[in-house]
């Protein structure tokens, strides 16, 4: 009963009019920057940061979380509708919501995103409230080696994700760990494949893999298709609510999405790619739709939304309980609230429980008004694909440019997007898919990290990651989907190439 | 200010906007009519990347000097230290460095595109942050002496921010100093390192004192000495490594530089209101909040602070066994 | 290394196209295969290390030999079957591409403005459906709306128009 005293509490902080402005200007703001290809939840963070040093710190920390969760919303638009993810996360969202968009249902893709976004947002700040303390103490329990058996367990899930079959998807996961080793190497600061140039240290940013996999090879691929025409589906523009059995079948993935993504959104650093990409992979051997799965179904899009979502949310426990931020958009928030002499840690919860209540029942304010603005807007957005496409796929070369450049500022970043894009459309004329290779990208330098770190902490000794309970449950569920997998693949060659060629077309 | 005003304006929301507007005197601070623009070499929400904004914030607020921080992060500040030194030394591009750009990557890497000292004009120093030795509460050391003890019965593991951070610096320059070995585990930034030191992964950490102040109070970990010349004010219980015997002084410090060929009107102008904006109470306050301790300098005597420092420093890093191959 | 191989094997492999035949498929087992030799050989090169410091090439090869017996499963299974999953359009493929290098070209020497005008104009320069005017002005919108959006709204730190 104490929690809910204390979100009353909290909710009674968030209702206060300039509060409740705040978090509108940030779930608004977040919203239409996110929706810009290539501009993420960190750029619509850092754009709105100097904003809230004129705040006091629960306002600013609701706007910013307002803006947050708004871009990564406004992020799954630019992906139904253009096959260009904002984010990592997003780029599980691609896989159906794109095709849905072709079959003329992006209406109904979007307002299920917006469906599932709430849901899973709900799940999220329901987790937070009860569990933050307990989740914060899951997170300190994971040492190196458990971190690297659940990165492994989530690149598993990855290529499972590929519609070309698992064993195009383990390539892709693969090539993306190797995408990710380029770089200077974390633990002996040696660079790996650089070519002497200096932008390469640091590695590539993964929005620009992103727009150049996904947005500049899908442009490429789409000017002729839309020359012939084939584009100009008939839409029924105002239709965008799903069926009566369309939405019972939306019901129990979000639950399962939410579930998942507040699991995964509490371990720093791993979060939304990890959790859309396992809740995508878990619905995909467990719905009733499965065999549809990448042709365009809604649980298909509404699962990796549901998930990504209640990570957003549960990635405040880590930032907050533990001062832990497990991405750079988390960074950002720690810095807003230092610059207001906050400092986060476990001390937050007792030292300004005001603030942390206030941001969970803003959760609830923002998630509503995040719904409020979307569905409405919903018939807007889907016109955005009446624009014909000759002036579109012009101006969404340079929204990708202007997306990429504001990264580091750097123009390098333009030539590296043209060079991944390039490759990512020699990839498609090979029916090699960008989403696992993406992840794999995310996750490989993670758990090359952990992996190396969990060695030298051993001593060199690998039955580490055997001996601690976390990481020897997760290697074993692990290797026993590689081996499930490994069979099924071998022994249903023939079934699986005719079904796979057939989903792919 | 013109960034806020114009988001919200955006958002149709001007009526806030006035509300925010600033009180715009013409003061004798102000040295360009166009934006000044602050380059910082780290991505935003960094210490270097605050104060950025909180000097535009008040170049803006107290001088009407409108700025906006630019942040190009890459290579250990040297893309930033390099952007810089290619643009107009006409006061409206400055850079926020700490030492990475020109006090350890000259050292450290086997060529930068620049030259730390004839390259740019040092405008202005602004402070100095120390990091230190953290242990396990649990292992019973309070002392460098009693360190040394223990470090030579068992070898430690130690969590930094990265191959080339102050803080790994600082571990080598300990560990030859105290004539001992540990295991050095790099970490992507000081905060994962200090989440596996709380899961008691990590026997021992270093990182900024003054920013730990809470799990020192907390009797989270134990600060057995900081690497400052004198105490911080804001950890007194916390020794310096100097008055336990050991010679070991490593600061993390960050300054204001332009392009070269700066003239030295502007260069004076943009010294004294900085140098103003840090020694006004409020400013100094979130300095020290962040660890930082504020000294004045001019560019003269910061100029030579620098070209001291490349000196200084080249030792340390060597021994560390980070200069590129 | 890999990027720029793989790059000069996808413009070899448009001479192929017109004959979709089924080795195709397998020359993408065989990029894969090239640049699993590179991360192999790289890997090696960078140093592999002992299992306690495991040493900066030790990933790559790792992951370069996965790779690499992947591809070769990729050859073996493409080759009974699976061709192209469309036939290449480098015309568009060389306009994108030659648009992304005008932004990058003109972005800083010329500013905002005149950049997102020439980049709108070169990828569109294959749809004949367009007018040239046609072209001119969507370039010209194109523009000015990135003026008002990126500079005045967000204020990202761009020149609209340099040197003028």
């Amino acid at each position: 009963m104490e929690i809910l005293a204390n979100f009353a509490q909290g909710l009674s902080i968030v209702l206060q009019p300039e509060n409740l402005m705040y978090c509108f200007i940030g779930v608004f703001l977040g919203t239409f920057i996110g929706v810009l290809p290539g501009i993420g939840s960190l750029a619509a963070i850092a754009m709105i940061l100097p904003l809230s040093f004129y705040l006091d710190p629960t306002s600013a920390l609701v706007m910013i979380a307002g803006v947050y969760y708004g871009a990564e919303y406004g992020g799954s638009i630019a992906s139904i509708l253009m096959n260009i993810p904002g984010t990592p996360a997003a780029s599980i969202t691609c896989i159906d919501g794109y095709p849905l968009a072709k079959k003329g249902r992006a209406g109904v893709a979007l307002f299920s995103t917006a469906i599932a976004s709430f849901g899973g947002g709900m799940i999220g700040m329901l987790v937070m409230a009860v569990l933050a303390p307990s989740l914060a103490q899951l997170a300190l329990s994971f040492g190196p080696p458990d971190y690297f058996a659940v990165i492994l367990l989530g690149l598993v899930a990855a290529s499972a994700v590929s519609n070309g079959g698992a064993l195009k998807g383990i390539t892709m996961v693969v090539l993306g760990l190797m995408l990710g080793s380029i770089g200077i190497d974390l633990t002996t600061g040696d660079q790996r494949f650089t070519m002497g140039i200096p932008e390469l240290r640091d590695g590539i940013h993964i929005v620009i893999v992103a727009m150049g996999l996904f947005g500049v090879s899908e442009l490429i691929a789409s000017i002729r298709d839309n020359k012939k025409g084939s584009a100009t589906q008939s839409i029924d523009y105002n239709d965008f609510y799903p069926s009566k059995s369309e939405w019972k079948s939306l019901f129990s993935p979000i639950l399962r999405g939410g579930a998942i993504g507040s699991f995964f959104g509490a371990l720093p650093g791993t979060g939304q790619t990890i959790a859309a990409a396992i809740a995508y992979a878990v619905e995909k051997r467990i719905s009733p739709q499965k065999k549809k799965f990448g042709t365009g179904v809604l649980p298909a899009v509404a699962v990796p939304e549901a998930a990504n979502n209640s990570a957003t949310q549960t990635a405040f426990i880590p930032t907050l309980t533990l001062g832990v931020p497990g991405s750079p958009p988390m960074a950002l928030v720690i810095g807003a609230l230092m610059i207001h002499g906050i400092t986060p840690g476990p001390r937050l919860l007792t030292e300004a429980p005001d603030m942390f209540w206030g941001l969970i029942a803003s959760f609830l304010i923002g998630n509503i008004m995040l719904l409020i603005l979307n569905i409405p807007l919903i018939g807007i957005w889907v016109r955005l694909l009446q624009i014909p496409y000759k002036y579109m796929y012009p101006t969404i070369i340079v929204l990708i440019c202007m997306g990429v450049y504001s990264l580091n500022n750097n123009v390098f970043d333009i030539w590296l997007t043209l060079i991944i894009g390039a490759i990512g459309y020699v990839m498609r004329l090979y029916k090699f898919e960008p989403a696992p290779l993406l992840i794999g990208f995310v996750l490989g330098p993670l758990m090359e990290e952990h992996l190396r770190r969990s060695m030298l902490l051993s001593r060199g000794d690998a039955m580490v990651f055997f001996e601690r309970p976390i990481s020897a449950t997760l290697i074993a569920i692990t290797v026993g989907i590689l081996a499930f997998t490994a069979y099924k693949s071998i022994s249903n060659y023939r079934r699986f190439k005719t079904s796979s060629s057939q989903l792919t077309k | 200010m013109i960034n806020n005003q114009k988001v919200l304006l955006g958002a149709g929301l001007a009526a806030l906007a006035l509300t925010f507007a600033p009180v715009s005197i013409a003061a004798p601070g102000s040295w360009s009519s166009e934006p000044v623009r602050i380059v910082v070499t780290f991505p935003p929400g960094g210490t270097s990347d605050l104060v950025a904004r909180l000097l535009a914030k008040h170049l803006d607020s107290d001088y009407g000097q409108k700025a906006v921080v630019d942040n190009r992060p890459g290579a250990a500040g040297t893309v930033a230290a390099d952007y810089v030194s290619r643009q107009s030394a006409d006061g409206t591009t400055l850079l926020l460095a700490n030492n990475a750009p020109f006090t350890i990557s000259p050292t450290r890497f086997k060529s930068i595109p620049y030259e730390p000292i004839e390259d740019f004009t040092h405008v202005a120093y602004i402070g100095a942050s120390a990091p230190g030795l953290f242990v396990q509460p649990t292992l019973g050391i309070n002392t460098v002496e009693e360190y040394i003890a223990y470090a030579k019965s068992k070898e430690l593991a130690y969590g930094s921010s990265g191959v080339g951070s102050i803080s790994h610096i600082l571990g080598e320059a300990v560990d030859a100093k105290l004539g001992i070995q540990s295991i050095h585990v790099p970490y992507k930034g000081s905060s994962p390192a200090i989440q596996d030191f709380r899961a008691g992964v990590l026997d021992m950490f270093y990182d900024m004192v003054v920013q730990n102040k809470d799990m020192i109070a907390d009797k989270e970990a134990i600060a057995i000495a900081i690497a400052s010349p004198e105490r911080n004010p804001q950890t007194p219980n916390v020794p310096t490594f100097r008055e336990q015997g050991y010679d070991v002084v490593i600061e993390n410090w960050v300054g204001l530089s332009a392009p070269a060929g700066m003239d030295a009107k502007t260069t004076e102008t943009i010294n004294d209101t900085v140098l103003a904006i840090f020694s006004s109470d409020e400013v100094k306050e979130r300095l020290i909040e962040l660890g930082i301790t504020h000294s004045a300098m001019t560019s003269a005597e910061y100029t030579q602070f620098v070209a001291d420092s490349i000196s200084t420093w080249a030792p340390l890093i060597k021994s560390a066994g980070i200069v590129e191959k | 290394m890999s990027l720029q191989n793989e790059k000069i094997d996808a413009v070899e492999c448009s001479n192929t196209v017109s004959d979709p035949s089924v080795w195709f498929g397998a020359t993408g087992g065989i990029i894969l295969f090239i640049v699993s030799i590179i991360f192999i050989v790289g890997g090696i090169g960078l140093g592999l290390g002992s299992p306690f410091r495991l040493g900066t090439g030790a990933f790559p090869f790792i992951t370069g030999m996965i790779l690499g017996a992947l591809s070769l499963a990729i050859c073996f299974y493409e080759l009974r079957g699976d061709g192209l999953a469309s036939t290449p359009d480098w015309i568009g493929f060389c306009a994108i591409c030659s648009a992304l290098a005008v932004f990058a070209l003109t972005a800083e020497k010329l500013g905002l403005v005149p950049a997102a005008f020439l980049t709108v104009f070169v990828a569109s320069l294959p749809d004949r459906s367009l007018s040239l005017v046609g072209k001119i002005i969507l370039g010209s919108c194109v523009g000015a709306v990135c003026w008002i959006l990126f500079i005045e709204l967000l204020n990202l730190p761009f020149k609209p128009f340099v040197g003028l």
